[in-house]
């Protein structure tokens, strides 16, 4: 339970009287050689759908990541037999022509073959859930206002359900994925906040938000993906590289998901 | 004439027992670990217990005993043995000007011919002028100056021993165990050094009386309070006061003492005019409680007890409160002058509670570990060669990890995980012996069981995390008893008067594990009893060690080298859910770990100038299934040099000067080797498990004590302090971002806490 990691608030209270000082350091890291980084979805939204192929740089480069051309990428609909080989329409970007619009309750495969490595993935499209509206909770830290956005639906009961979201503030991506389970909510209706480290939501703000339902290995991945990231600081655990559900060691993940979004002034 | 030889022979054998308690005089506070010998017979030797008892068996004369402290005077009495004998001997403290003090060459050099091993012990006394932050003195941060002893974090009270986790200590208030030792996360541990009288830390060699955790005993003991004349005490500090008051309930028969302090930080965050600001909280405070009363020569009871708790929070939408309660009853008997039984009835409960008002969101979280115990420890003294140690311990644990109650309008479902429920039982024997006058040895066996037991469900995993099979069990029935045999040993060979080479192997057994995601130790970590899935842990620890004493045991020199193995180590899958998962053991992942090292500990007693150079060269790594390609990495904590300086100067009668200095290599941690983006995000590639360092750390604190008034009926002292005196920035975090001034750019950011913390006390006693 998010709400029950009590550190964050602990050293929220201690840190005007205690912490002094942060500087940008040098660290001398060594470099790995670079990785394959697979990302693609099937949704039940319209197509087209994207795979894109990217590698892993040093530490110390700039943010560019090279992308992967030349790959044979295909999407598999195991549930009803089709597959279609999708055709690269930028460097490293792969997108479907033909397949049909995703099918909650189908099982999509993803197979890649870059130069002489396969790389597989399965994910299975959950059942749709409706988000309901979007709220906003203002929270006042040490004089500090903080602006959360609150995804507001019904949680079906009896099954395990699985979401991610992601918010886009003004048109532009805020690029930060948020996860919830119903684990400890399963049949509830839920409000709950979307906790961030900053205040990036002003009132007047327009905000998109996607909510995602995803299958339990997506969820894990992302999940994972922010677990690293907080602990990559000191609130958490050693960091350690997201449970990916594509084979052979790939980083990435390849999910079925279904889309959701709603778009609302901030208040 | 043959015949009268034989009956004087006889006679001369007729061996007699000489009995009794070695006290403090003014107080009447029993001293622990006081030794007692004769003249005449240097051999005929003791040292006082737990409860200040000692028994020396000699044959029938007349002889001198002589009573030693240190720090006190050391005290003759005249005995003439021919029955049966219980003396009672007082020690007097030595002045303060310790420059009059005369070195007695009777001192005793017990750190040579006890075979003891990996054993420190620190007086209140001893500590109350290392400098420390906050100026608030604190038992559990001084021995992280000791060798083997590492810190858990910038000013934490947390440790760790010969590289065993932080939850691998058994920490003992008054016998009872203290399940979480720290205050505010850990920058105050739970010891209040006013009611504290000593405390004892077994690294390595544990007696076999002790057994539940695989590191390290801590051993602390609680004041009895003056049993002569009233005193109230206290001291004032920039964050917290602190009050005690002891006296006697029936002068020389019995006594008692009540410390309490508390912090007030939060008071500042009052004078605020923001809500946002004074609305949030953040104290603790805590009492300890104790009294003994002296029945008759035979028979004493004592009562002791600790409550502790913090608060924390933040406005109205979040709240913690959490806190250890202990209680110990205690009655000693002398059976005879050689045999000597302590039995104690011992509580401790550590709870936690949080309050969550968030939107919509109403919950209570509620958690507790609760113990009941029963103790029986029985000292045999069969001659003055032969010691022997004997008894059983049992405890009933009761684990509720957690009860939430979420209101209607919450998203979160109320409920509560099942309790878990365990009986923990212990026999022992522990012989010491000295085999010649140079050979001392002393072993033992513990035989332990830990039972898991219902009512509940108990599930079993397969590697996967999944649930393969569900037991169900009735209340009071077995699902698991897991069985060990415990084997202690340890011996000294003294080499010469002043020196001396020590072995030991120890084997303990660890059936309570704490899961803990956090980098440090946090309040609400979760406890778990061994199962059907979890093993106990196991550590088999051999050392060795050369021990001297230089200018008549005004320096004492002691290095240790050990190695440990530990088998059924605990570590997390990626992504593990241990908050209010009724499946929290198909989270976890097992394997080994080794840690090996060197000490070295070099200590001035007497004289103007006291302390220590202690150094530490080790390394402590972990083999977990899972991790790591299963191949052993170092464990956070593996600093491989750890150095410690501590000085005492006595500059005057009024003045006394300290000052400490560590030196530690950076903890091992687990730092990126690449990096990639997904949707938009930097993601970093992490390839090997802590192979990273962070920054060495090194701080140096100073403290100065300035003596007010000293009378008879008043003493008041100021003591001022400065902790991390050259502002060192020691990095207390390293996180890897994107630049925010250029996006297309990563860099590495360097937290640290705590520079220059100032503080001033003001204590008084009368």
């Amino acid at each position: 339970m998010k709400t029950s990691n009590i550190k964050p608030y602990l050293l929220l209270l201690l840190m005007p009287a205690f912490f002094c000082c942060k500087k940008v350091i040098d660290v001398s890291l060594t470099n790995a050689s670079p990785q394959i980084v697979i990302q693609g979805s099937v949704t039940n939204a319209p197509g087209p759908y994207h795979v894109s192929l990217t590698k892993t740089v040093k530490f110390s480069d700039s943010n560019t990541f090279p992308p992967v051309s030349g790959a044979t990428v295909k999407i598999t609909d195991v549930t009803a037999g089709t597959e279609e080989i999708l055709t690269e329409t930028d460097l490293g970007v792969y997108a479907t022509r033909n397949l049909p619009q995703g099918m909650p309750g189908h099982t999509y495969r993803l197979d890649v073959t870059a130069g002489t490595s396969n790389y597989t993935a399965t994910s299975v499209m959950p059942q749709p859930v409706t988000l309901d509206s979007v709220g906003f909770q203002h929270n006042t830290n040490f004089g500090k206002l903080q602006i959360n956005a609150v995804p507001n639906f019904q949680d079906p009961a009896g099954i395990s359900n699985y979401y991610t979201f992601h918010q886009y503030i003004n048109g532009k991506s805020l690029n930060k994925e948020f996860v919830i389970d119903d684990r400890l909510s399963d049949g509830k209706y839920i409000a709950r906040q979307l906790f961030t480290d900053s205040a990036y939501l002003q009132a007047g703000d327009v905000l998109t938000l996607q909510m995602n339902c995803t299958d339990k290995a997506v969820y894990n991945y992302f999940n994972t993906l922010q677990q690293a990231a907080d602990a990559n600081g000191f609130q958490s655990s050693t960091p350690s590289n997201p449970v990916s559900n594509i084979s052979n060691n790939a980083l990435g993940y390849f999910s079925a998901n279904t889309v959701n979004y709603r778009t609302s002034m901030v208040k | 004439m043959l015949m009268l030889l034989t009956c004087t022979a006889a006679q001369a054998q007729q061996k007699h027992t000489i009995s009794g308690t070695i006290k403090e005089k003014k107080s009447g506070e029993i001293l622990i670990g006081a030794s007692a010998y004769l003249l005449q017979l240097p051999g005929a030797h003791a040292v006082t217990n737990a409860y200040g008892f000692y028994s020396i068996t000699a044959p029938a004369g007349n002889y001198t005993l002589i009573v030693s402290f240190a720090g006190y005077a050391q005290d003759t009495v005249a005995v003439t043995l021919q029955k049966d004998v219980t003396i009672t001997a007082e020690l007097e403290q030595e002045s303060a000007k310790l420059q009059d003090v005369v070195v007695s060459a009777t001192k005793q050099n017990d750190n040579i011919s006890k075979p003891l091993m990996g054993v420190q012990k620190l007086s209140v006394n001893e500590i109350k002028n290392v400098p420390v932050i906050f100026g608030e003195k604190d038992v559990l941060k001084t021995i992280q100056l000791l060798p083997g002893v590492k810190s858990a974090g910038e000013g934490s009270s947390g440790f760790y021993v010969r590289g065993g986790g932080a939850d691998q200590n058994l920490i003992l208030l008054d016998e009872a165990t203290v399940y979480n030792a720290s205050h505010l996360l850990g920058f105050f541990s739970t010891f209040n050094s006013d009611a504290i009288k000593d405390l004892t830390l077994y690294k390595g060699g544990m007696p076999a009386e002790y057994g539940g955790r695989l590191a390290s005993v801590v051993d602390i003991k609680m004041n009895d309070g003056n049993n002569k004349d009233y005193h109230i005490g206290g001291g004032i500090g920039l964050i917290s006061s602190r009050l005690n008051v002891e006296g006697p309930i029936v002068k020389d028969k019995g006594s008692f003492t009540v410390s309490a302090r508390r912090t007030y930080a939060d008071m500042f965050l009052k004078l605020s005019k923001d809500s946002s600001i004074n609305n949030n909280s953040i104290y603790f405070y805590d009492v300890n409680v104790k009294g003994n009363y002296r029945i008759d020569a035979k028979n004493r009871v004592y009562l002791s007890g600790y409550f502790g708790s913090d608060n924390l929070g933040f406005g109205n939408s979040f709240g913690i409160d959490y806190g250890n309660a202990t209680g110990t009853a205690r009655w000693n008997h002398v059976f005879n002058s050689k045999l000597f039984s302590n039995t104690s009835l011992i509580y401790s409960n550590y709870s936690y509670n949080i309050k969550i008002n968030s939107g919509t969101n109403n919950i209570l979280i509620k958690s507790k570990i609760q113990d009941l115990s029963l103790k029986e420890d029985l000292q045999y003294y069969l001659n003055s060669n032969n010691k022997i140690n004997f008894g059983f311990n049992t405890i009933y644990h009761t684990i509720s990890p957690g009860v939430v109650d979420a209101s209607a309008t919450s998203s979160f479902n109320s409920q509560a995980l099942q309790s878990k429920y365990a009986l923990e039982n212990a026999v022992y024997i522990g012989h010491n012996v000295s085999a010649t006058e140079k050979l001392n040895i002393n072993y033992g066996l513990r035989v332990s069981t830990f039972s898991v037991m219902g009512p509940g469900n108990f599930y079993s995993y397969d590697t996967a995390g999944n649930t393969i099979a569900t037991a169900h069990y009735n209340s009071g029935k077995i699902a698991k008893t897991y069985f060990n045999l415990e084997p202690r040993f340890s011996a000294s060979y003294q080499l010469t008067e002043n020196s001396s080479v020590k072995a030991a192997y120890t084997r303990n057994i660890q059936n309570l594990h704490l899961l803990s995601n956090s980098a440090s130790t946090s309040p609400t970590d979760l406890w778990i009893p061994s199962s059907l899935n979890v093993k106990p842990e196991i550590a088999d620890q051999v050392s060795l060690g050369y021990f001297r004493n230089f200018s008549q045991n005004k320096y004492e020199f002691s290095t240790e080298i050990y190695y440990k193995y530990m088998q059924n180590q605990i570590d997390y899958k990626n992504g593990a859910q241990l908050r209010a998962n009724e499946n929290v053991e198909s989270q976890l992942l097992f394997g080994t770990g080794r840690a090996y090292g060197a000490e070295f500990f070099i200590k001035k007693k007497e004289g103007k100038l006291t302390g220590w150079i202690s150094y530490t060269l080790s390394r402590t790594e972990r083999k977990i299934n899972g991790i790591n390609n299963n191949n052993y990495y170092p464990a956070k904590q593996d600093q491989t040099h750890n150095i410690a300086i501590v000085g005492i100067y006595q500059a005057s009668k009024k003045w006394t000067l300290s000052a400490n200095w560590v030196y530690n290599t950076g903890n091992a941690v687990t730092f990126p080797n690449g990096k990639y983006d997904i949707n938009g995000q930097t993601v970093f590639y992490y390839t090997q498990r802590n192979a990273y360092r962070m920054p060495a750390y090194h701080r140096l604190d100073l403290a100065a004590t300035l003596i007010a008034k000293k009378t008879k009926k008043f003493e008041s002292s100021w003591t001022f302090s400065i902790y991390n005196a050259y502002g060192r920035e020691n990095a207390y975090s390293i996180a890897f971002q994107n630049d925010p001034n250029d996006a297309t750019k990563t860099q590495a950011v360097q937290t640290a806490l705590f520079r220059w913390v100032p503080s001033v006390t003001y204590n008084f006693k009368f």
